[in-house]
């Protein structure tokens, strides 16, 4: 967090941005070579260890990312699914064993069995034509099951160009302070994991005075099991765009920046032919029909860290500084980009405004409950019947999403890990407790996060669960804060021990681990992890009893 | 009623936007909340989280834990330091970091001063319950520099190194590579210290809270237990330093972080350049030439020899065959001393100082427009600057502290406008960068002016109420022709408009300007422009503005302020003003001349026809250091006696007819005075190294063998005799100058003056003067013959002849002169990076060592005379300016070949 690297990175404007230079400059090889950091370093003013120390975080820019050729997918569904044994033995039969890197969660949960190679997400049965896919490099878009029911907010149908965006042109006749009642009446609340009022983010960054604004779509989903986001990228690209102009014209801010993972190449595609349509019809640039405001839109392509997603954390990424998360305040409303006033939303929230817009913020509010309003979509993995991303009303119950959308399991299942790596582990015997809301799930003890849904089989032993999660956090560390960074690791390692019978957990020890991870974290990677450990220490105790020492 | 918080359950009253950190330690005491990645001169960061306390919004409420250095406090809230919870946080974060720390604290050089292990010991912590796991122990050390140390096995990862050397130093050398558990701090692209670009400041040796990185004296280890509080003497920023001893030898230096002029920084010739004080080429013994050989005698038979010779001289030619050179390095005391020694003693005004060489063109040129010849702002000002114009002054090398706060600025967003014929590192950061030909700082300036008139950007308001002459300049400065102008400078008159355009469009604009400014021949001139842009632009007497000149020596300013030059006394009284030449005749109980004396050229040219006969130099080399050396040496050799008093033998002092050996900054004490105009202490930290004694004493000494009655010195005893006739000094006591000096001028009730100028000028009026750009003379006889022009500089690691950096580990890091010349050229030439090359002006030639770089225009070349390897003054000019009289380092005429060896005409 350095405000000098922030400043100097600034100073070239969106256009030439330090760290879209660094992921180029890593195509060819893997990695950016010595030499090219040095010239980026005197181009940036930002010295050489700042080029080297930035693009070592990446998985994709570090150097021993050089020479990778395929990527397998090492996400929890994947996981949980046990399909990727087969899919690394597959890869080896083309590939020399470190040629093969992993990426963790290509948004392919419902099918599993993901990989990518060349630029291009594969996954279900794709695997069994690796021949063909390293020889005429043949593109498989996946499919999966789409629905809403009830309200139809975020899935509906796109309607061209000119229809899509016509609310949007009247609301640039009218006041800002006006658009912005509209969102706050609407109650919408973020759907990046926080749920923090859209409305009142919004009006912080457009009182402070500046003349430069950001807005930034934060569409680095790197919750292993969620894929909704990657939906709207990628079938509703337009409902996203939308909800960045109109922040933009809110705010006063005339740069959108949409950071998408490079996990999902193709919704990089999707997008930028997106905004070049936005282009072609003069809706975006200089002077927006002829109402004053001005707004361009920018893809930056993140490079493999999950971290990314804090948004504090992306914001030193776009700067090309090593993405360690902020200290707060100053919060990113007041001085984010570039120390500039800056709002980061999540792809769904601003999906959501084209909706809020058009039939206005009391309509929005009138669905879902109380303090959750709205829709929200759920992605299902592929142990329910019928995998796939759902629209449903906020408050319906988990038991409907499980039975009546998903169609219930394949198999037995015995816990749902929802709301990403951070939330919940729910067992089977709560599901009839909770609904789909911010409040049902906190006070049941769990987390709705971002609702990505991931099963956790009869058959998977939890110890190794638990061993997954504190391996993921550790490995996503950004290293900043003493907790997290080393209390992450000794997590996976007590863990790891006990499996292997080195070591039986101290339980005080983990305890005091646990309260030190949640109390002492500078941010929610390390201070949310102990929930769905203590979710299962708490819920299968039995199953674990063994590897304790006492 | 002011807003207020509670402490754990006690009622405290809090500042606006303060942190719970500083709350508590503002109301409880530094150690109530332990911590280890904060630092008192860094941002708040947030890592290590030992710093948590448990906040609850109303009594007895549910509490949460937040980290208290980067936690605003809420008003009303109940702030728990010390309860179960945080015991238990702190204690279980400090298990985990020891997890990953060699246990070997016993042997670790800063044993008994780790903010870990005192961190450690205040949360009790006992044992690592953790089996043993991943580490990190097996880091190898980097003793690849010869300062710089690191150990990263030792590194908790709190980043202060990296977040000092960005937010103090602004160098980006350190940061961290990887991530999470596998984070590592790395220098420049993974190198070591010595193969990074690491300029050696120290400040991540100071930051890091363990001795992962530290330097070569271990400065972090408690040892050395005796501190002493003093200032530094290789440059005008006036750093503070606290010098650690132990038995009478010095250890090693750190930046006290409360000192108002550095912050707790420093360059690495404050930090580590001390080890000169005690090397074996310390003089030892005073000396007399027997037979043409140098020869120790006693002191005794020095002062006698002195006390004749100096008699005889004065009895046979007159006390004006008799000339001083007194020492800017030195003490103001010292040059109290000397000067009044030359006068009262001697009875002569031929007295100077290496001011002439530097600034005195604007002591001169800010004494006609303003009223005094200081900067009128302080560096503090730069926090409140918005707009930042440097103007032939190269600070990250030769002022390097000040250097690094103006790139701070920069960087925070203020706009930087540099005027200097070569691409210097600020020049990097600047929005401006006016890349005149050397020599042509007139017209450049004055179509600076020329653009702010015509775009009407005048502050006429300030102008009508403050200044005088303003119609005058506004009417020749918009005659001008700036197509001309253009052609002359070779800077495109657009990039000109446009920046000035941008200085008078500041709210508070801030000039900086060093010998680029003033070793030209019109240079008294270009001082005086630099006063008229910053009046017209209303930038006087207001934060964040003024003009700041950077002064070179440590204490240039206070020795024209105690009257080292030959046409004004102590406190800048005119000498030739009767009423004042009498209140110097009562106040030194004798009659001193009413003449002006030579100026330091003129003390040459007198040497060479025979009307000068003797010359007592002190603490200068000017056979290397001054232009023209084979002139300099011709008139030291034509002197019946030439007295030097140095530290080494350096160039001049193996001239020396008598040689006296003082002692360094290190072995005295006495007050120097900053750019800034600030007197500052300088403390003894060790005694005189045995056969050296203080200039002061030998000053004293001599007089008192003269016949004139001088107590011994003491630094209490002398400056309160010049508080006496230096009104600005009127406040100035030993006592009260306290840890961080008073800026003059000082009232006798001891308020000091951060700004001057404020409401009205010294001289009433502000004066503003128009000037015709004047090709010089350099130029103008030799361009046709030697069509190149060099340009003198300073490197960071070396201070002006090297005599004292040279000897210290800053020679491993820069270990010659070189001669900067673009690739163009180099290429005309058949020369290639690291050729030699032979450079050859009207006086005569030198070979030096090429550098192929952009960092200098076609046409331009620049080198440095630290070393007397090269003696690059033999090719610099006897031009001076006009006013003033300061040699024009910064314009040579020459031309270049390919040479094959070295060629030195001494
Ligand atoms: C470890 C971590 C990872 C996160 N990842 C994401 C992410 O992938 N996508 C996202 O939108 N928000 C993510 N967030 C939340 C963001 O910090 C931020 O709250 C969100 O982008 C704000 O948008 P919203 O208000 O629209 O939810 C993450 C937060 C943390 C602590
Ligand atoms: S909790 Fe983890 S990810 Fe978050 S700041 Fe700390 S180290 Fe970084
Ligand atoms: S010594 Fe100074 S420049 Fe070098 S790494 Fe440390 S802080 Fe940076
Ligand atoms: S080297 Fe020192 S200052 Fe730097 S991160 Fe490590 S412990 Fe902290
Ligand atoms: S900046 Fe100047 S005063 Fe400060 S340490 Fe360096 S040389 Fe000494
Ligand atoms: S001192 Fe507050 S987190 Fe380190």
């Amino acid at each position: 967090m350095s405000k000098n690297l922030s400043e100097l990175s600034g100073r070239k404007g969106v256009e030439e941005n330090l760290f879209d230079k660094m992921g180029k400059l890593a195509i060819e090889t893997g990695a950016p070579s010595e030499e090219d950091l040095e010239t980026l370093a005197n181009e940036f003013l930002i010295g050489k260890s700042t080029a080297f120390g930035t693009t070592t975080f990446y998985d994709f820019l570090k150097p021993e990312n050089k020479g990778k050729k395929a990527y397998a997918c090492n996400g929890s569904a994947c996981l949980c699914a046990g399909t990727q044994p087969a899919v690394i033995a597959q890869l080896k039969t083309k590939f020399k064993a470190e040629e093969i890197g992993h990426m963790t969660c290509l948004g392919r949960c419902h099918e599993n069995s993901a990989f990518y190679y060349n630029g291009t997400n594969y996954s279900g049965n794709s695997i069994k034509n690796i021949d063909e896919i390293v020889t005429n490099k043949s593109q498989k878009i996946d499919s999966y099951h789409c629905e809403a029911v009830g309200n139809v907010v975020l899935t509906e149908t796109y309607e061209g160009l000119a229809n899509h965006y016509a609310p949007f042109k009247s609301a640039l006749k009218k006041d800002p302070t006006k658009i912005l009642e509209e969102i706050k009446t609407s109650g919408i609340r973020g759907r990046g994991g926080a749920g923090f009022p859209m409305g009142s983010k919004l009006e912080f960054c457009k009182n402070v005075d500046n003349e430069t604004k950001f807005i930034i779509c934060n569409a680095d989903e790197g919750d292993p099991g969620a894929y909704s986001d990657r939906y709207l990228l990628e079938q509703r690209p337009h409902s996203v765009l939308f909800g960045m102009m109109i922040s933009g014209y809110v705010t006063g801010a005339s740069w959108g920046i949409l950071y998408i993972r490079a996990e999902y190449p193709e919704s990089v595609a999707i997008i930028e032919n997106a905004i070049q349509e936005l282009r072609d019809a003069d809706l975006i640039g200089e002077n927006i029909d002829e109402s004053g405001f001005n707004f361009d839109l920018k893809v930056i392509q993140a490079q493999g860290s999950y971290i990314c997603g804090e948004e504090t954390a992306l914001i030193n990424s776009i700067e090309g500084q090593r993405p360690e998360v902020r200290v707060r305040p100053p919060y990113p409303a007041v001085q984010g980009l570039f120390n500039k006033p800056t709002v980061v939303n999540n792809v769904e929230t601003l999906a959501a405004v084209h909706f809020i817009i058009k039939n206005g913020g009391s309509a929005y509010a009138e669905i879902g409950t109380g303090k959750s309003t709205g829709t929200k979509l759920i992605c299902l993995d592929s142990f329910f019947n019928r995998p796939g991303v759902y629209e449903i009303e906020m408050g319906v119950s988990l038991n409907s999403v499980i039975n009546d959308l998903g169609q219930g399991f394949k198999e037995p299942v015995k816990a749902l890990h929802i709301g990403g790596p951070l939330g919940g582990i729910v067992p089977e015997k709560k599901f009839g407790d909770l609904t789909i809301d911010f409040e049902s799930f906190s006070t049941n003890g769990f987390l709705l996060g971002h609702a990505s849904v991931v099963s956790i089989p009869e058959t998977f032993p939890m110890i190794e669960y638990l061993e997954h999660l504190f391996d993921f956090a550790s490995y996503e560390s950004c290293g900043k804060c003493f907790p997290c960074r080393l209390g992450t690791k000794r997590g996976q390692e007590l863990m790891t021990k006990a499996i292997t019978g080195e070591h039986k957990i101290d339980r005080y020890l983990l305890e005091d681990l646990l309260h030190t991870l949640e109390v002492g974290s500078l941010c929610a990677h390390g201070g949310g992890i102990p929930l769905p450990i203590k979710n299962t220490l708490a819920y299968f105790d039995d199953e674990l009893s063994d590897y304790f020492a006492n | 009623m002011n807003k207020t918080a509670y402490i754990n359950d006690r009622l405290y009253e809090l500042n606006t936007g303060e942190t719970i950190l500083s709350f508590v330690k503002r109301h409880m005491n530094d150690k109530a909340i332990p911590t280890l990645c904060d630092a008192p001169n860094l941002d708040p960061f947030g890592a290590c989280r030992v710093c948590s306390v448990d906040v609850a919004m109303e009594a007895g409420g549910k509490t949460k834990t937040l980290a208290s250095c980067h936690t605003p406090v809420s008003e009303n809230s109940y702030i728990y330091t010390d309860t179960d919870n945080i015991h238990r946080l702190r204690k279980n974060i400090i298990e985990l970091v020891l997890t990953d720390h060699p246990l070997d604290c016993l042997t670790c050089e800063v044993n008994g001063n780790c903010e870990l292990q005192d961190v450690a010991a205040q949360v009790g912590i006992r044992d690592v319950r953790y089996p043993a796991g991943d580490n990190h122990l097996h880091y190898e050390k980097d003793k690849s520099h010869p300062y710089m140390t690191s150990d990263l096995s030792k590194c908790i990862n709190c980043y202060r190194c990296v977040r000092a050397c960005d937010e103090v130093q602004g160098e980006f050398i350190l940061s961290m590579s990887g991530r999470g558990f596998d984070s590592k701090i790395i220098k420049g692209l993974d190198n070591s210290f010595m193969d990074s670009d690491c300029v050696s400041c120290g400040a991540c040796a100071q930051a890091c809270p363990t001795s992962a990185i530290s330097d070569v004296f271990q400065s972090k280890s408690v040892t050395s237990a005796e501190k002493t509080r003093t200032i530094c003497t290789y440059c005008g920023v006036g750093c503070n330093l606290e010098v650690s001893t132990k038995n009478g030898e010095i250890l090693s230096i750190q930046a006290p972080y409360e000192a108002e002029a550095n912050q707790g920084h420093t360059c690495l010739k404050g930090r580590y350049a001390f080890k000169f004080y005690n090397h074996p080429d310390r003089l030892k013994s005073p000396m007399i030439k027997k037979n043409g050989k140098l020869e120790e005698v006693s002191w005794e038979e020095v002062y006698n020899h002195l006390a004749q010779k100096f008699t005889s001289i004065k009895k046979e030619h007159g006390p004006d065959a008799i000339a001083g050179i007194s020492s800017a390095r030195t003490p103001n005391e010292e040059n109290y001393l000397m000067q009044k020694f030359m006068r009262a003693v001697i009875g002569t005004n031929n007295i100077d100082c290496c001011a002439r060489v530097c600034h005195s063109p604007t002591a001169l040129g800010m004494q006609r427009t303003f009223g005094t010849g200081a900067a009128t702002n302080s560096i503090e000002d730069l926090d409140h600057t918005d707009c930042i114009l440097i103007c032939g002054a190269n600070p990250t090398d030769a002022h390097p502290v000040t250097g690094a706060r103006i790139k701070q600025t920069a960087m925070k967003g203020a706009t930087l406008i540099v005027i200097d014929p070569r691409r210097i590192e600020l020049a990097k950061y600047a929005q401006h960068h006016l890349q005149l030909r050397p020599g042509t700082n007139v017209a450049l300036l004055n179509m600076m002016m020329y653009y702010i008139f015509s775009a009407g950007l005048e502050d006429k308001e300030f102008l009508d109420k403050r200044c005088e002459d303003h119609e005058m300049l506004r009417e020749k400065i918009l005659g001008l022709d700036i197509d001309e102008m253009e052609q002359i400078t070779g800077v495109e008159k657009e990039k000109v408009k446009a920046a000035a355009i941008a200085y008078a469009s500041a709210n508070a604009a801030m000039e900086f300007h060093g010998l680029g400014v003033t070793e030209q021949s019109q240079g008294t001139f270009t001082v005086m422009q630099l006063a008229d842009l910053a009046m017209i632009t209303g930038n006087i007497g207001k934060k964040g503005a003024g003009v700041n000149p950077l002064r070179g020596q440590n204490n240039v300013q206070g020795a024209a302020d105690m009257g080292a030059q030959p046409h004004q006394g102590a406190g800048y009284h005119d000498v030739t003003d009767p009423i004042l030449n009498e209140r110097y005749n009562t106040f030194y109980g004798t009659k001193v001349p009413q003449h002006i004396g030579y100026k330091i050229p003129e003390m040459f040219n007198a040497a060479i026809n025979g009307d000068l006969k003797s010359m007592w130099i002190i603490g200068e080399d000017v056979v290397q250091t001054d232009p023209n050396t084979n002139k300099v040496m011709k008139a030291l050799s034509s002197l019946d006696m030439l007295v030097v008093q140095e530290l080494f033998m350096t160039e001049t002092a193996k001239m020396a007819d008598v040689l006296l050996p003082g002692a360094s900054f290190l072995e005295k004490s006495g007050t120097f005075t900053n750019g800034e105009r600030r007197i500052q202490k300088v403390q003894q930290v060790v005694e005189p190294i045995k056969g050296t004694k203080s200039d002061g004493q030998i000053i004293i000494d001599v007089m008192n063998r003269m016949g004139y009655q001088q107590p011994d010195y003491t630094p209490d005893g002398v400056l309160a005799e010049i508080s006496q006739i230096v009104p600005f000094f009127a406040g100035v006591t030993w006592n009260n100058l306290g840890e961080n000096g008073k800026q003059w001028p000082v009232a006798k009730d001891g308020t000091d003056s951060k700004m001057i100028h404020i409401e009205e000028f010294k001289r009433g009026k502000g004066k503003l003067y128009y000037f015709d750009f004047k090709e010089s003379p350099e130029i103008e006889e030799h361009g046709k013959d030697y069509p190149y022009i060099i340009t003198t500089n300073r490197e960071l690691e070396h201070y002006n002849c090297g005599a004292m950096t040279r000897r210290t580990g800053n020679v491993e890091l820069l270990t010659e002169d070189v001669l900067l010349i673009h690739p163009n050229d180099a290429k005309a030439n058949h020369i290639e990076d690291g050729d030699m090359v032979c450079v050859e002006s009207p006086r005569g030639k030198v070979d030096i060592k090429s550098f192929v770089t952009n960092e200098v225009k076609p046409g331009i070349l620049s080198s440095t005379f630290h070393f007397p390897e090269v003696m690059l003054n033999i090719i610099t000019s006897d031009v001076t300016d006009t006013e003033a009289l300061c040699p024009e380092y910064k314009v040579v005429s020459c031309r270049i070949r390919k040479s094959k060896g070295k060629y030195k005409s001494v």
